[in-house]
């Protein structure tokens, strides 16, 4: 078993149904004879460098899994043979990896996942609590010009 | 005497080195770009002055970009 990761791009006239099918076609492929996925990630719809088959816009599936390596040739074919697959790339990330290798891979992303969630959260939260503060003080001051105004 | 010609040299250190944080990555493009000229060349390392070994990663890096068209082998880097 290896390890490897892939970048394929669709074509972006694609429905989500088709999107979501052809993920899991791939999937499927990918998972036979004790293979695993460890993460997959749509990054969705991105401006293309230069154009593939005529087309400037693509949907970028990326995808780290560890399986042998006749089923990544077999993914490739497949690949190849669809038209809706613009462009692909495997690489091989390691050279062997177990069961356990795949379990401990898949909760080191799943940490991933959370953390940069949670760190996106507190900068939201951050930014809010600056933007309620900004807006108490103008409102303080809007007071204090209400105050001299009554005054005066 | 002819005053003596004086080159203007900085100090350059690799950026990888001092920043143990920056992870070289093909999937980091926003890393890459900076070292692409807006025609999309890599970046020679006499001028950035980073070490033999991260400009090695940093080329292969562009080069796998490249072929996974996020960055263009040539033309304008989109930004």
């Amino acid at each position: 078993m290896r390890r490897y990761e892939t970048i394929y791009i669709l074509r972006p006239t694609l429905g989500d149904d088709e999107i979501t099918k052809i993920i899991d076609n791939t999937n499927a492929i990918l998972s036979t004879d004790g293979g695993g996925i460890i993460s997959i990630d749509k990054w969705g719809l991105r401006k293309l460098a230069y154009l593939i088959k005529k087309e400037s816009n693509g949907y970028y599936v990326f995808c780290d899994y560890a399986t042998d390596p006749a089923n990544v040739t077999e993914m490739e074919r497949k690949f190849r043979i669809d038209e809706s697959i613009m462009k692909y790339m495997t690489l091989k990330t390691s050279d062997s990896i177990d069961s356990e290798g795949i379990e401990a891979a898949r909760n080191e992303y799943e940490a991933a996942k959370v953390a940069a969630e949670e760190a996106e959260a507190e900068q939201e939260k951050e930014e809010q609590s600056s933007d309620t503060t900004e807006t108490a003080e103008s409102k303080k001051e809007e007071k204090t010009e209400t105050a001299e105004k009554s005054g005066e | 005497m002819p005053p003596k010609k004086r080159i203007f040299q900085r100090k350059r250190v690799c950026r990888f080195c001092t920043d143990s944080e920056m992870i070289i990555d093909y999937k980091d493009v926003k890393v890459l770009r900076n070292f692409v000229t807006e025609r999309g060349k890599i970046i020679p390392r006499r001028i950035f002055g980073t070490c033999a070994s991260h400009q090695r990663q940093v080329c292969e890096a562009i080069k796998r970009a490249r072929q996974i068209a996020l960055l263009p082998y040539s033309g304008n880097t989109p930004r």
